[in-house]
Formats: C-alpha cells, structure tokens, sequence
C-alpha cells in the first residue's frame, strides 16, 4: 500500500519538479538541515576517512605519529607477494579467518534456519524466543572468556565434564586452531540464535496463511513445503543472514583478544587480529590499510550485490 | 500450520488429512497423534536447549569462587569455605588474593607506617603485634571464597568508574541515535525527491562496510580532530571528556538501521496530520516536537533494544580511543587478564558482572527485546 504511494507520490513529485511550490522549496530545505546533523558525522567519521587513506596507501607511513612519509609506488600492494614475512603474517590469518566464516554461515542455519522452522512448527512463543535470545546479551569479550572457561585444556568445564563421564579421547583445546575456527563459531552461532532465528521467522510468518494451507491441502510432503514453498518465499532471510554472517565473520575481534589473539595465541591470530596490530603496534600502518583494502573491497562488492539482489527481490519494501 | 491449528478447528481437519491417505477416519487420527507427539518433542527440544543454554552462566558464577589453584577439578557447586593457612606469608597472600594492604592494617590496628616484612607467617604478626589469630582468621576467610567479588568491587580494580562510564556512554549514545535519527527519518520520510532516496543510500551504505577496513583510516580522522582540541593531550578532565565523546559520535554515526527505522515509521503517518499541524500554525520543529514524538514510541523503543547491546557491549572502539585508565567496562574487563595472571576469579568475577545488568534490563523488558528484533528483522 505505502509502496503504490509513495510510487505515484514519487511520480507526480518529479513530473511538478520544474514548479516546485514555495512550501515544498520550503520543506526540501528544512529536510537538508534535518538531515545535515547525522550526514556531516557520518561523512566526517565514515566516508572522508575512506577517502583520505587512499593516498597513505602509496606511502610508507609506519604508525600514526609518523611525519616523514615517502611515496614509494605500490609496494605495499605487492609486498605480499614478495616479501616473505608479510605472506607468513597474512595467509595463514586469512585461511582462518575464512574457515572460521564458513562454520559460523553454517551455524546461521544450524541454529538460526531450524529453530525458525521447529518455532514456526509449534507457533510463535515469547517465554521460549526470550531464552534463545537471551545469549546475544553477552559481549563477544565475555563469550571470548567463556570459550575459555568451557573449552581450555586443563580448566575447561566441558573437558572436565566430559572427563568425568569418562566421555573424552584428547581434551578440546580452544586455544588451537580446532578451537579458533570450529568450537567458536558454535559458541557465536550459539550467541546469535535467537537474532538469526528472528531474521528466519520474520521471512516464514510473512508468508501468506492461505499458500501454507493449500500445500497442505494438496497433499505436499513437510520436504515439498520447504523447497517449493517456504525457501522460495524466505529469500529475503537468507539474503540478509548472509549479510550479516559475512560481514560478522570478517570483524570478529573481541572473542579473539579475550582468548590472547592479540599477544600469544596464535590460533587466534585472523585478519582482523593481524590489521589491529599492524596499525596500533608493529608500525606497518600503510601496509596493515593496503591489505585490508585489498581484503575487504572484493567483500563489499560481494556485501553490496547482495544487497541489491535482496532490494530486487523483495520488490519495494520499506 | 499450528499457529492457526489451536484457534481453527477447520483448519485442523485439513491438515490431518495431509499425507496419502484421503480415505479411512481412523488413519486421520493416527495422523493427529503423530503431529501432537511431534509438538511435545519439538518443545522438549527446545526445553533442553533452554537448559544448555543457562548452562555457561551457571558455571561462571560458580567460577567466580574457585580459586586458580583448583580449577582442574570439576565444581557443580560452590567450593568449600578456604581454611585460613596460618603458616601462609602475608606477602605472598597479598599477591595471591589481591589484598589491599593499607585496608588490612587498618582493620588489625597495625599503623599505616609500619612496615610489615612480607616474609612472616600469620602465626608471627599475630605475636609480633598481638593480635588474636580468631581476628585474623576472620579477616582473611572472605578474601578465599570470595576473593573475586571483592578485589571487582573493593574499588581498587577501577569497576565502578568504568561502570559509570559504560552507562554514561551508552545513554548518551541511545539518545544521540535516537534523536538524529527521527531528524533523519522526517527528512527522508517518503523518499519522494531523488536527494531524499541519495541521502537513505548513503546512509545505508554503512551497512557494507567492514570494520576492519575502516578502523585505521577513522583513528587517523580521530587523531587528527583531537589534536585541534586543546587541553586533550595532556591527561585531565579535557582529555577524558574528548575521549568519551568521540565514542559517543562513533556509536551515533552510521545509523542505517535508525534510518530505516524512522524513515519507513514518520513515512507511514498519514500526511494531513502535517498538514493540519501546519494550517493550525505549528511550525515543522513544533510538529516534530509535539506531533510526531509521541507516535515514536514504538520505533524508539525498537531501535533502542536493538542497539543497547552493541553499545554496553562494545570493546573495540573503547579499547582504541580510550586511555586504559579511563576506559569503559569491556577493556577493563580484558586488561584484567594481564593484571590478575594469577587470580581467575577476578576475571570471571568481572565477565560475570559486566553481563548482569544488561541481562536485568532484558529481563525487565523482554517483550520490547522480542518484539523490536523481530520489527527489525521485518525491515531487514
């Protein structure tokens, strides 16, 4: 309803563009002071940093108080792949960091996708999505301490339950790679439950009443509702949950600094570990801003296709 | 479909008969057996879940007691009131549980100038200054079991200034998001003009930006904007406050969703309401003001659950901008881990607390939790 509005509100408005009436001159410019506050902080925290950093990333600046600054060419772009030290801080970061966002997408589904499903199976229920939720309470630093506390070696109160019950081979250690890449990413899936399951639920309960029905009605098996009605209906879900699980994946930081990412465990050491001290610590500014565009522009494409495919999909909604 | 199921009992009949079998009455029954028997285990599921779930908190809070020493064995309940070793020196107790040296003297009517050599027992402060070993004991038997709690809250460990600072930063945060955005939203409200649909763009735009590519760039801005400040290099109250508001205006900012948000709700808000507004003489502030604020009470409420946990939560932001002696709870909380190396209990103690008062507010008002993310999640 709003959408055919504002449609044809958006086609008359450009038709009378030419003639605008003195209220709406006068309206347009109050909109551009109502919405001046919020547009200069963003541009001046968000989008002119962007910007500027572009001409560092030619130059050999080292930390944040360096003045003597020399333009030395692209080689911060190719120093990965010719000098050593730089490939053996970066790759391994990188391949972690990208197993660790492919268990935690899976994790979006494993938690997310079927507690929607079974919720929506036995209606919408406020006492038990208040439990579920419960979790994103914590801070990704406490859940970091808390995979410490259930997963470490010797203290970890799972490994002590486990071995108590008699139940373990080797003790989990969430202190190694095992631990960083798969343990985690449940214990974030785990965290992020009930707002995932929001994303998913929200997709199924907007499904109209009447198609559930008449698939039901027609005799399709639980299968033939997932794929041919639910999924086909929940795009927009699963569009936005992959945004969110990407872009969460890749800034993944606190969990990691509480787990020692940032001096000695170097299970913990992922992208986002390996820029912070590049920049803050090891004096590689301009090397540490190179490679993390490098990195993340090809994400935004991604990030930013998604999103025009969901506005595509979903077909005008607010 | 059990959401109509319950309330609809023609619905019921139709969805019994799913499956193949269109015929027999007695199959139809079986069916609707099978499909309550599926409930009861989908809600059993979620019971145990649920009980998973409160798990981790429960074993943190017993890890506030246990001391680092006994950590290798598995507690399910508090441990056992700690024995006070009168053959313990006082010094190596003060580094192990973190005594305040100057507050035990005082309690023991030793004077504050007297040096106390860190080597003697308990048994010889108690001759050399007459002290009854009963006092003693009773002095040092809360610092065992209850050690955590009171180094965290004691004062020493700098809780409940970062504490006032979180929710200083967090309130002010919440408004500051909320405010722009309605001014945003009643700029945008309509996306009639195309500036109007270039500004909602933009805005959206810091949805797709990874942190970590902005992190070094926007710490380069901030420096630069505090240089011009005076006072802010020196440490002092102006450094302090400069440091704080810049977290504020990082968490302001952005606002995608606040954006969303209001857009979409003052777009939805029939216009002769403005336009009778305005022919009664109200200007567009006192429309804003008067009208429009008090039909934001859901948004508000909405946007504000939302973002309560990304601000109160916070550990990046504050851990770069802020001076560690002037931080906010989450970097206190992680340096913890470098000043107590010996003493798990404060540390746990301190993920325990920093939890608790956001989990009381979501308790409090859960019904505005749940219903603002799935809001949020609608909008998507």
């Amino acid at each position: 309803m709003t959408a055919t509005r504002q449609k044809v509100d958006s086609e008359a408005a450009s038709k009378r563009k030419p003639g605008l009436s003195a209220r709406q001159r006068k309206r347009n410019k109050q909109n551009y002071m109502l919405a001046a506050p919020q547009l200069i902080i963003f541009s001046v925290l968000t989008l002119i940093p962007l910007v500027l950093a572009l001409p560092l990333l030619f130059t050999d600046m080292t930390n944040f108080k360096d003045l003597q600054i020399d333009f030395i060419g692209v080689d911060n772009f190719t120093r990965l792949f010719t000098d050593a030290s730089v490939a053996a801080d970066y790759w391994p970061a990188l391949i972690k960091t990208v197993r660790f966002t492919v268990f935690n997408y899976a994790m979006v589904f494993v938690f997310g996708l079927t507690f929607a499903l079974l919720m929506y199976e036995v209606g919408f229920r406020g006492g038990l999505f208040t439990m579920i939720y419960l979790p994103w309470m914590v801070s990704g630093l406490a859940l970091g301490f808390l995979a410490l506390m259930l997963f470490s070696e010797s203290t970890g109160t799972v490994n002590l339950i486990l071995e108590e019950w008699g139940l373990l081979g080797d003790p989990i250690n969430i202190k190694s790679e095992t631990g960083t890449t798969i343990i985690l990413p449940i214990l974030v899936g785990w965290k992020a439950a009930g707002f995932n399951m929001a994303i998913f639920l929200a997709g199924l309960l907007s499904i109209p009443k009447d198609t559930v029905e008449a698939s039901i009605v027609d005799g399709a098996s639980y299968r033939q509702r997932l794929f041919r009605v639910y999924f086909p209906q929940m795009i927009p879900s699963f569009v936005i949950a992959t945004i969110f699980a990407l872009m969460g994946s890749f800034k993944v930081f606190d969990e990691l600094a509480a787990m020692g990412g940032l001096y000695q465990n170097d299970a913990a050491e992922f992208l986002s570990i390996i820029f912070f001290r590049w920049g803050f610590t090891q004096n590689k500014l301009a090397l540490g801003m190179t490679l993390a565009v490098m990195t993340f522009v090809p994400l935004m494409i991604v990030a930013i296709a998604l999103q025009r495919y969901q506005k595509h999909a979903t077909t005008y909604q607010d | 479909m059990t959401i109509i199921d319950e309330k609809n009992p023609e619905t019921t009949s139709l969805s019994e008969r799913d499956g193949d079998n269109l015929s027999g009455a007695p199959r139809s029954a079986s069916v609707s057996g099978r499909r309550r028997i599926l409930r009861v285990a989908i809600l059993a599921f979620f019971f145990v879940y649920v009980i998973l779930t409160l798990m981790p908190f429960y074993f943190l809070f017993v890890r506030t007691f246990v001391a680092t020493a006994d950590s290798t064995d598995m507690w399910w309940w508090l441990p056992p009131e700690e024995e006070v070793n009168m053959n313990a020196e006082i010094g190596n107790l003060s580094i192990f549980l973190n005594l305040d040296i100057a507050e035990i003297k005082a309690e023991w009517g030793i004077p504050l100038t007297e040096y106390v050599e860190p080597r003697w027992d308990l048994n010889r402060i108690s001759e050399e200054y007459d002290i009854p070993l009963e006092t003693i004991r009773a002095t040092l038997t809360p610092f065992g079991r209850f050690n955590g709690w009171i180094v965290l809250l004691g004062g020493g460990s700098g809780f409940w200034s970062s504490i006032g600072r979180t929710a200083i930063v967090t309130a002010l945060g919440v408004i500051g998001i909320n405010v722009l955005g309605i001014m945003t939203g009643s700029a945008l409200a309509g996306l009639r003009f195309r500036y109007q649909r270039w500004i909602y763009a933009i805005f959206l735009v810091s949805v797709v930006i990874p942190p970590f590519l902005l992190l070094l760039p926007q710490f380069l801005m901030v420096n630069l904007i505090q240089g011009v400040i005076p006072g802010s290099q020196e440490s002092g109250l102006v450094r302090e406050v400069s440091q704080l508001a810049v977290l504020v205006f990082l968490y302001i900012q952005g606002g995608a969703l606040s954006t969303m948000i209001f857009t979409s709700a003052i777009g939805a808000i029939p216009r002769e309401m403005e336009e009778s507004a305005e022919i009664d003489g109200a200007s567009r502030w006192e429309y804003i003001r008067h009208i429009l604020l008090p039909l934001m009470k859901v948004p508000i409420a909405g946007l504000t659950v939302i973002v309560l946990p990304f601000f109160w939560n916070d550990f990046l932001a504050p851990f770069v901008y802020l001076d560690p002696t002037n931080t906010t709870l989450q970097p206190l909380i992680q340096s913890f881990v470098g000043q107590y190396t010996t003493n798990f209990r404060i540390v746990f103690t301190g993920v325990f607390v920093s939890i608790l008062p956001l989990v009381f507010i979501y308790i409090i008002f859960r019904k505005w939790f749940v219903a603002g993310v799935m809001e949020g999640a609608v909008k998507g």
